[in-house]
């Protein structure tokens, strides 16, 4: 009696089930979009790029299977919570299951994750390719910033390496490969518009996929719990059209000249000789006897490097790419710049008006009040008295008046 | 080792025996008392036993807690000033330490203490001291671990303490140094734990039931037991590595010295994968029980339900480098345990399947235990089809230590684990206790639990797959997107949600504390049971069944109260649990010989803690907590596991045929 | 709860410990006398212990055997121990230390196995009672100490024959004692019933085969690679300059992490040197890495003969006024070989007036240029 009910019950079900399911799968992709945020600079759903089109056009099904299948489930558990509440009805026959849907029950999931399990597979190794690429970059973490440097490569310009840091620079529709490694802690490199994540990790080279359709900036951020301020070590991906590119590789391999005599960049040169030298490189800059002047970060810093600030001014930001060199709306310019404009904006660099001086001198006055920091002169034991980020140096208002004039000739 | 049970030879003529004197060893006498502190402090009983565990994992259940509202406290707004960045780093590391090790752990150890050997029809575990060592055991480590809070700070490398940031260089505070000697302390409780259930499970099952008449809580405990077994070795190796590189100098995750720094990662994940099992599956058994009682239906296909669950315990070996798809394995095995981790999706999906066609065409009768088994089969497929989103290796390298991974595991962990022992307090508390816990608050708890989890963790999906990273104490309004439903407004949704648990854990504990307080006593069989546990008093005795019943049936309780009929096929009660109850008392074994509780067990586990501290901050500390160690593991070999009557001060009356020994 | 004689220890443990604490508080710097002092504390401690674990012995509470009942006590092999512990030590004392220690092992052992037997006979008029009191005491300490014996018997012999015969020889006998060790056990498992005298008998020949063996090995010493590639510091590679062994582990290096891993390939091809970097796939003679970060290139060596690669990385003052020149090389490999260089260059290549190269020593005009940005 009870099994024929449930005969009964099933075929209804299914109808109710179709029902339920396709209303709830409406309503909940439309409750799922509306509680979206917009423009969320890292948003994983919004491929700007082949490699993370590829990931996008694998999850999306997925995710849809996924979907339907707990709405039916939950149609399931819901219909029979309902139906089969105790409303005094005999105690049910005491059946130990039905093997025949037990073992349809094991199979029929397992043939759908076999046929994701396929593509899953084509996309891995499409991912892991290396054979295609048009340009490498070094990309090295270190607690609590990434450097980026460029090995000589004619066809772009690139005659002798460049190095630069926070934002990454890469020519727009071009197959860019990383070459991460890490400089300390394991770190890793994601800029979801681009691309999936990609640890980098101290002694093993890893490589990673980049390249983005249009111009533009992406966002990113280290996602491999790295110390303490993994929270502000972020990154940012610049796309330029293949001219603008040419443009950027020029200014790069240019030296950092000497700013003009009696200047206050000038006396700024003179503190950042004294002070930032010690672990900031600047190339072009001379000592006092005209030699040059080479920083020793890895007598002063655990990781052994600090950014190279031969050309901050490009960068647009500072610090890990968790602050801006840009004032909020000179930034706001330059992010929403058509992909046409974007070149031209963001080949500007800082300029005078553009500076955000608020932040730089914060920074100059206290680094690690800001960002958290491995600091302190009295706790370096177990780092042989090195640094792990940048000290506070103790500067006077007048040096960091004279320091920020220096900084800011370094385009 | 124990003397569970010792029957007098009926009709064997009395002969005299050697003088063979009876008190001999030991220079402490045997711990006596039957009440106040002591009878909880040197006792080797099961059910005691189980209770205490079950307190301190509620009490590090609240201090997780506690540190789950703070993270969240701080991540309200943009740019969060609660705490600091180094304390953030500590709090979330030891809000996962703790709820792993410290709750989820220890109170599935205190279900399979309390419940595996009334299940089978025995009366104690195999081994009743090493239990009790087990249980100081984990105490020690869990003061061990979160002592760093008052010694320069906690551990602050995340859960999983990826070298070489767990490194003396990069974490100089001892923080590490306690997480990694509190957890080899805790792994020898779960390893001695192991082995003693395995052996009571296999070799003391009552009469007649056989492993395929084994309730399945019983069961799921076996496989876990199983799991433990060959998981925590591997890593108290890893933290053993650890510590003696932090301690001593070694250089085994030192890159400049050679290594390579996956090495930890491998072997934190062979661990690590199948402690994801040993958290769920208890509580899969906990509602495995549940929902047939509630449903007046035997589970739903058994024996896949054990098979699956066996299944999960094997190829839950081969995942682990799926939490490592961004590691940079190499896309050969990336694919490999991609689709590993598919594959033991089937058997998490048939216990599902199961569960639903358990209710399906039952008596449905919602009580307070069916309210939260119902909650886990919801959530917990919420959280195994995310899982199945990361499963593939493209997408996970976008979600994987992001928000979405978050909210993925609290589905299973939360949802799964945790309301899973939810059921398992208001199924077992008129058993354990003798009073039934409040209905009606239990549901409010229940709505509470729901809500607030919810809340809580299912924005987190959608801010984790708009790009918000983990373990951050601080994000930014730029990046948190735009609209009014950015990342800003969910991240503030799920701090409210993560109130709402907590009032809905606080409706809990003041329920037990109501419960505590009340003096209606629960009836003997409040659900109409089905498995053995139930057939005996509430809570049980001391040698909890009066007689060791005999197995005929799956659900042996129920079969002995309800009986088909021939003709109608109609089910009907024949038998009340009253009936039951008495006949056994009739039929009671005579010289049941229980344990004897001892003083070594806790003297042997306090030496671990000192060992801990000593390797820590001086030397010969540590040489006196070893030689605690050697004098009591001599005592404790010297001392029979079982008191002869006359070891006890006073000398216990009568002729040594008393019903019970005396009991501590 | 306290017997008089574990009142008495403890009082002298207590006593005892007062005298080391003034010791160290009024004498500063004598190590020796700590030293004595603390010992003494923990054997009294330790006596005191037993004492309190034993009950002084008082084994006869509830009992009232009379000595004339008690059953004559059985043989004991303890003063046999004991005898040779001492001739042992006598003879050590001429001949070698190692004699010496075993004997007062022996003499330990059996005096403290006399002394607990002599108890235990005492202990009731029940012989089996009194063998299982014996049993309680002894056996958590003769049970570790026997194992450790057992394992050390088989360890310590096998490990002075592996380190003694060649490597080749190493594999065939580590084969055919796993496979003798499984035949064994597949006897015993499928005759259950073997007469203990045989069983006893095939483990007894079987450990002094081992035994003998490792005499001999030890006798023979080790083999002459293990012994030059010590003498040669083969373990820490640090010199480029000729090799003198032709023992060298030249694969110790090719690790499958470090393989895994590579940032360039470098080829010495018919005499020409070329780098392969990752990603980029044309032959190079000039590559870039990064500063302050352990990097891998692996080195083929497709020319004939025996060559390395050697990588030098500026200079380096080491002390006031010495200047160091900074390089580091892989291995001597033959034709067809290769072998991993893992290194780390803290200065870029602008501190340096020569720049970083990658050569072939004996080759003069073939170079890879390492540019460090």
């Amino acid at each position: 009696m009870i099994r024929h009910s449930n005969k009964r019950n099933a075929v209804r079900m299914s109808k109710t089930v179709r029902r339920i399911s396709a209303a709830a799968a409406g309503l909940s992709a439309v409750a799922l979009l509306a509680g979206c945020a917009k423009n969320a600079p890292q948003d994983t759903w919004q491929p700007k790029g082949p490699n993370a089109q590829k990931i996008d056009d694998l999850q999306k099904p997925v995710f849809a299977i996924a979907g339907i299948v707990g709405i039916i489930v939950f149609a399931a558990i819901g219909y029979a919570l309902f139906k089969f509440k105790d409303r005094g009805q005999p105690i049910p026959e005491q059946t130990h299951g039905k093997p025949v849907l037990e073992i349809g029950m094991t199979i029929l999931p397992a043939v759908i994750l076999a046929g994701i399990g396929i593509f899953t597979f084509q996309t891995i190794f499409d991912l892991a390719k290396t054979d295609d690429t048009e340009m490498v970059i070094n990309v090295t973490g270190q607690q609590w910033w990434w450097e980026y440097d460029y090995p000589v490569q004619e066809q772009y310009g690139i005659t002798d390496p460049i190095i630069t840091s926070g934002q990454l620079v890469i020519p727009s529709g071009t197959k860019v490969l990383l070459r991460e490694t890490s400089r300390d802690v394991i770190h890793s490199y994601w800029i979801p518009a681009l691309n999936g994540k990609r640890d980098a990790v101290p002694g093993r080279v890893h490589t990673l996929r980049l390249e983005a359709d249009e111009p533009g900036i992406y966002a990113g951020q280290c996602t491999e719990f790295c110390g303490l301020s993994h929270a502000v070590m972020r990154m940012e991906t610049v796309a330029l059209s293949k001219d603008d590119f040419a443009a950027w590789v020029k200014g790069q391999l240019s030296l950092a000249a000497s700013p003009t005599e009696g200047s206050l960049a000038q006396e700024g040169e003179s503190v950042f000789l004294n002070q930032c030298v010690r672990c900031h490189q600047v190339n072009g800059l001379k000592k006092a006897d005209g030699s040059p002047a080479i920083a020793a970060p890895e007598d002063n810093v655990w990781s052994g490097a600090a950014p190279n600030l031969t050309h901050l001014m490009s960068r647009n930001t500072f610090a890990g790419a968790s602050w801006n060199l840009l004032t909020k709306q000179c930034r706001k310019d330059v992010w929403e710049a058509s992909s046409e404009e974007f070149g031209k904006r963001y080949l500007a660099g800082v300029t005078e008006e553009c500076l955000n001086q608020t932040d730089l001198r914060r920074w100059l006055r206290n680094a690690p009040a800001m960002k958290p920091m491995y600091a302190d002169p009295t706790k370096l034991e177990e780092t042989g008295g090195k640094y792990r980020g940048m000290p506070n140096l103790g500067l006077s208002e007048d040096d960091i008046d004279k320091l920020v004039a220096y900084l800011a000739t370094l385009k | 080792m124990a003397i569970i049970e010792r029957p007098v030879p009926v009709g064997v003529p009395d002969i005299p025996a050697p003088a063979t004197p009876t008190r001999t060893f030991g220079a402490l006498r045997r711990p006596v008392a039957t009440t106040g502190w002591k009878s909880w402090v040197f006792t080797v009983d099961h059910k005691k036993l189980g209770i205490m565990y079950g307190a301190v994992a509620m009490f590090f259940f609240i201090v997780g807690g506690i540190e789950a509202v703070l993270i969240r406290l701080q991540l309200a707004a943009p740019n969060g000033k609660v705490l600091s960045a180094d304390v953030y780093n500590q709090m979330f590391t030891m809000h996962a330490t703790t709820m792993v090790f410290l709750f989820v752990m220890p109170m599935a150890a205190a279900f399979a203490n309390y419940f595996v050997p009334l299940q089978i029809g025995a009366r104690d575990v195999a081994f009743p001291r090493i239990n009790a060592f087990g249980f100081w055991t984990l105490v020690g480590g869990g003061i061990i671990v979160n002592l760093s809070w008052f010694f320069g700070g906690a551990a602050d490398g995340g859960w999983f303490m990826y070298a070489p940031n767990s490194g003396p260089v990069f974490s100089p505070s001892n923080g590490v140094d306690f997480w990694a000697l509190g957890l080899q302390i805790t792994g020898i409780a779960s390893l001695t734990g192991a082995v003693n259930l395995i052996v009571t499970v296999l070799n003391m099952r009552a009469p007649g039931m056989s492993l395929m008449k084994m309730p399945v809580f019983t069961w799921l405990q076996l496989v876990v037991q199983f799991l433990l077994l060959f998981a925590i070795p591997v890593i108290t190796v890893a933290l053993f590595l650890l510590s003696f590189q932090r301690s001593f100098g070694a250089t085994f995750f030192d890159v400049s010295a050679g290594a390579d720094p996956l090495l930890w990662q491998h072997l934190f994940w062979i661990f690590g994968h199948p402690e994801v099992y040993i958290l769920v599956l208890p509580s899969f058994g906990i509602i495995s029980e549940v929902l047939p009682v509630f449903s007046k239906k035997p589970l739903f296909g058994y024996p896949f339900v054990v098979f699956s669950g066996a299944a999960i315990g094997f190829v839950g070996w081969g995942v682990w480098a799926h939490h490592m798809f961004a590691s940079g394995l190499g896309p050969v095995s990336v694919a490999v345990f991609s689709i590993a981790t598919m594959a033991i999706a089937v058997p998490t999906g048939v216990k599902i399947v199961n569960w639903t066609m358990t209710i399906w065409g039952g008596k449905l009768n919602f009580t307070a235990a069916m309210h939260f088994a119902i909650g886990l089969v919801v959530l917990f497929t919420i959280g195994g089809l995310s899982g199945v989103t990361h499963a593939v290796a493209p997408s996970d390298t976008q979600q994987t230590d992001t928000y979405y991974i978050v909210a993925h595991f609290h589905y299973v962990l939360f949802g799964g684990a945790i309301f899973g022992l939810f059921a398992g307090f208001y199924y077992w508390w008129p058993k354990m206790f003798g009073k039934q816990l409040n209905e009606r608050l239990g549901k409010a708890n229940f709505w509470l639990m729901v809500i607030g989890m919810n809340m809580t963790f299912g924005p987190m999906h959608m801010i984790g797959l708009q790009g918000q990273p983990r373990r951050m104490y601080v994000w930014t309004e730029a990046r948190a997107g735009e609209g009014f439903f950015n990342l800003a407004f969910w991240n503030r949704v799920a701090s409210i949600g993560s109130l709402v648990l907590s009032i809905g854990v606080l409706l809990f504990l003041i329920n037990v504390v109501k419960t505590a307080r009340s003096k209606q006593v629960a009836p003997l069989d409040p659900w109409d049971a089905r498995t053995l546990e139930w057939m005996t008093t509430s809570p049980p005795k001391e040698h909890n069944f009066d007689a060791i019943p005999t197995v005929h049936h799956l659900d042996e309780f129920f079969h002995r109260k309800y009986a088909q009929d021939p003709v109608t096929h109609e089910i009907k009660q024949v038998a009340t649990a009253e009936d039951i109850m008495r006949d056994q008392e009739a039929n009671a074994d005579k010289h049941i010989h229980m344990p004897s509780p001892s003083y070594w067990p806790i003297i042997l586990a306090g030496g671990l803690p000192v060992i801990a501290l000593g390797v820590i901050y001086a030397i010969p500390v540590a040489i006196v907590g070893a030689a605690i160690v050697v004098l009591a593991m001599y005592g404790w070999s010297l001392e029979p596991s079982t008191a002869p009557d006359t070891d006890f001060d006073p000398p216990a009356s009568g002729d040594g045929t008393k019903e019970l020994a005396p009991l501590g | 709860m306290f017997t008089n004689g574990s009142k008495y220890l403890i009082g002298v443990t207590g006593f005892s410990a007062v005298v080391l604490v003034l010791y160290i508080a009024l004498v500063d710097g004598a190590v020796g006398g700590v030293v004595a002092l603390s010992s003494i504390m923990l054997a009294v401690g330790l006596l005191a212990g037993l004492a309190l674990f034993n009950r002084d012995g008082d084994v006869q509470v509830g009992d009232v055997a009379a000595p004339a009942n008690a059953e004559s006590v059985g043989s004991s092999l303890w003063p046999l121990v004991s005898t040779v512990g001492i001739v042992a030590m006598g003879i050590g004392l001429i001949t070698h230390e190692i004699v010496f220690l075993l004997g007062l092992v022996g003499l330990v052992a059996g005096f403290v196995e006399w002394v607990i037997q002599g108890w235990s006979e005492s202990a009731s008029s029940d012989r089996r009672y009194n063998a299982s009191v014996r049993g309680r005491l002894i056996h958590p300490l003769e049970f570790p100490v026997l194992a450790a014996v057992g394992a050390a018997v088989i360890v310590v012999p096998f490990s002075r024959i592996m380190l003694a015969i060649s490597k080749t020889a190493g594999a065939i006998v580590f084969i055919l004692v796993g496979c003798a060790v499984l035949a064994g056990g597949v006897v015993f498992a499928l005759r259950p019933n073997l007469k203990k005298t045989v069983v006893i008998g095939l483990c007894a020949v079987g450990a002094v085969g081992v035994v003998a063996g490792g005499i001999a090995g030890a006798s023979a010493g080790k083999r002459d690679q293990l012994v030059e590639a010590n003498e040669e510091d083969h373990f820490a590679h640090k010199e480029c300059g000729e090799e003198k062994s032709k023992y060298f582990d030249f694969n110790a290096e090719a690790k499958v992490s470090m393989r895994s891993n590579p940032t360039a390939t470098i080829e010495f091809i018919g005499g020409k040197l070329q780098a392969r970097e990752l990603g980029l796939n044309a032959p190079r003679t000039r590559i870039t890495i990064q500063k302050s970060a352990n990097i891998s290139v692996i080195f083929r060596n497709k020319t004939e003969g025996e060559h390395r690669l050697t990588l030098h990385y500026g200079e380096k003052e080491v002390q006031e006024g010495v200047v160091e020149e900074l390089h580091t090389c892989t291995q001597m490999i033959e034709e067809g070989e290769e072998q991993i260089l893992t290194f780390r260059i803290d200065k870029p290549s602008i501190a340096s007036e020569k720049p970083y190269t990658f050569s072939v020593p004996g080759v003069d005009d073939q170079s890879i240029e390492v540019f460090v940005p």
